[in-house]
């Protein structure tokens, strides 16, 4: 433990004239659940963003598990293990929770069209797999009893935990969550708190984008604190409740660009 | 309630029984009905089926929009013509050869899968342009404006085709072992990874899947089935005219999966049925009979966008409740 499974060095993105994300370096731990929070603006989405290779850096590098992933698209990074949820959900829509979270399992299979066409015993062995651990998938986020119903017609909550289904499902090393809290009530909240938690103990990493403090401060074990796109503090939770300069980040004479979201 | 999880929806009695029906229909037509014309136009709507059901797979599918079929069905159709006539290779060969020479032509289309929506439309449709430019203009090769005259009819294992019923069997069997294809491909991992790429790309690819490879795949796999059906068809008619090929019979294609319902698979079937069909019953109102076609074409639309497929489905679904609410009086 305590190794570095990701280490990001001066990562910057400008978008035009802004610099969304600047110069910030970021190392997240094996087995920790590691925050990102700061006021609107402040980058952290931008910063989940280029770990994700939603797009490319504009400087800085990217190591994961000690390789060089800088040049890697987000297709290969989650072949190699780094899975995410978005902000504004990104579900397939006319497609059933069940089907929705399988996709997760795509590149971890191998049938392609002609074992679909003949119907090979690697597709029927695949399938029979990928339904299994889609279903174990939608249990374990507590949506076992909607496998059949399509993501469109499922409540806000439900979609939003489809999502973190989809990104799970092949368990891997690392994952993004970028505002799952965002829209849940207070029970939700606390199941998500929990959920997040039982992911951590299977393993898996985690880099957690979030407004909802309670959240937070009760899953992290690390949380760097960032501000017009610099790294503003990094610590414990306790330590950063205390911390001065973030309190006048978030409660001072405050000063928070005009949009929202980013 | 689910305790064996299922991928895909389970198909339902009715809708078993119903394929059944429609495949038995099929194959007794000819018995029942044996005019000559008739069995020519059903090949014809066979043939057209299969390009209909490729295209259904590459736009209904994988959401992308390509009004060029009409491209790998005439270089299907041309090098089946070519191969039979000019170096005598047998029709199975030839049949095989023209589904390889139209994707391998299709290869050309994996730069342009980076494009989506209006502008993946307009290549495609300057692909096809460009292909009947060729067949046109390379007379040394496809006579030109001339066409290819005097390709033979289909023989298989030493025995010529000559009974309509026969060539009949042919296409509709070619267009159903396709569509049994495609209905496998459509439950699999990749027929899901396909429409997850259509509903939401950036999800789809943070999922780890090779966007760019599986939509270039959905591309030839649809201009392979199109290049078959450009063989059968020259086989069929016996004579290849460029302009048998332009830009505006990659537009039927479209009308084909548009009217039937995008993302049906027997949707295409019946699209194909009604674009083929239609205009030779209207043939007896002479000049005003595409002028009729457009009209109902604008009329379905108006139906709702799932078409002819979703306008069955509906059907279906009111007689059903009123059978069950016959059977709870009754």
């Amino acid at each position: 433990m305590a190794d570095a499974l990701l280490e990001g060095r001066g990562l910057t993105r400008r978008f035009g004239g802004l610099v969304a994300v600047d110069a910030v370096d970021l190392v997240v731990k094996e087995g920790t659940v590691h925050g990102l929070i700061g006021p609107n603006g402040a980058g952290k989405t931008t910063l989940l963003n280029l770990v994700a290779a939603f797009f490319p850096a504009s400087a800085g590098t990217l190591r994961f598990r000690g390789e060089d992933i800088t040049r890697h698209g987000p297709a290969q990074r989650a072949r190699q293990g780094i899975r995410r949820t978005f902000q504004n959900l990104k579900l397939f829509a006319e497609m059933t929770a069940l089907q929705n979270a399988s996709v997760g399992l795509h590149a971890s299979n191998a049938a392609g069209v002609f074992d679909a066409i003949v119907g090979t015993r690697r597709h029927r062995r695949e399938e029979r797999a990928i339904a299994n651990a889609s279903h174990a998938a939608l249990e374990f986020v507590g949506l076992g009893q909607y496998s059949d119903v399509v993501a469109g017609a499922l409540a806000y909550g439900h979609r939003r935990l489809l999502e973190i289904a989809r990104a799970i499902v092949a368990r891997p090393t690392l994952l993004l969550l970028d505002e799952p809290a965002a829209g849940l009530n207070a029970t939700e909240a606390t199941n998500l708190s929990a959920l997040i938690h039982r992911i951590r103990m299977q393993g898996t990493t985690i880099v957690l984008v979030e407004h909802h403090m309670d959240v937070v401060m009760s899953v992290c074990d690390t949380i760097t604190v960032l501000n017009y796109g610099h790294k503003l503090a990094e610590g414990t939770p306790s330590g950063i409740q205390e911390n001065p300069e973030v309190i006048e980040a978030y409660l001072g004479h405050a000063r928070e660009p005009a949009h929202a979201g980013a | 309630m689910s305790a064996d999880p299922a991928l895909s929806p389970r198909r339902s009695l009715q809708s078993r029984v119903a394929t059944l029906v429609f495949v038995a229909a099929l194959l007794v037509f000819p018995a029942v009905y044996h005019n000559p014309f008739a069995l020519h136009m059903m090949s014809l709507v066979a043939i057209n089926a299969m390009v209909a059901l490729g295209l259904q797979l590459l736009f209904g599918f994988s959401g992308q929009l390509s009004i060029g079929q009409a491209a790998f069905y005439g270089i299907g159709a041309y090098t089946s013509g070519l191969l039979t006539t000019k170096l005598g290779v047998p029709f199975p060969a030839a049949l095989l050869a023209s589904g390889v020479v139209a994707s391998v032509a299709s290869l050309l289309m994996v730069p342009v899968t980076r494009l989506s929506g209006v502008y993946l439309a307009v290549s495609t449709i300057g692909f096809s342009i460009l292909v009947h430019l060729v067949l046109m203009n390379e007379e040394w090769l496809t006579g030109g404006t001339f066409g290819l005259i005097g390709i033979p009819r289909v023989s298989l294992f030493g025995y010529t085709l000559r009974n309509p019923a026969y060539s009949y069997f042919l296409c509709v069997g070619c267009a159903l072992a396709v569509y049994a294809a495609l209905v496998r491909l459509e439950r699999s991992r990749f027929g899901r990874a396909i429409n997850a790429i259509r509903q939401n790309e950036d999800a789809a690819r943070s999922s780890g899947l090779a966007v760019t490879y599986l939509k270039s795949q959905c591309f030839v796999i649809a201009a392979f089935i199109a290049g078959l059906a450009g063989s059968l068809y020259a086989h069929q008619v016996r004579y290849l005219a460029p302009d048998d090929f332009t830009f505006w019979k990659s537009i039927e294609f479209l009308f084909m999966v548009v009217i039937g319902g995008v993302g049906s698979l027997f949707g295409a079937v019946l699209g194909a049925a009604f674009v083929v069909l239609l205009p030779e019953w209207l043939r007896e109102i002479g000049d005003y009979r595409m002028l009729v076609f457009g009209a109902l074409i604008v009329t379905a639309m108006l139906f709702g966008t799932r078409g002819l497929a979703g306008v069955l489905a509906a059907t279906g679904r009111a007689l059903g409740a009123l059978m069950r609410r016959a059977a709870a009086s009754g």
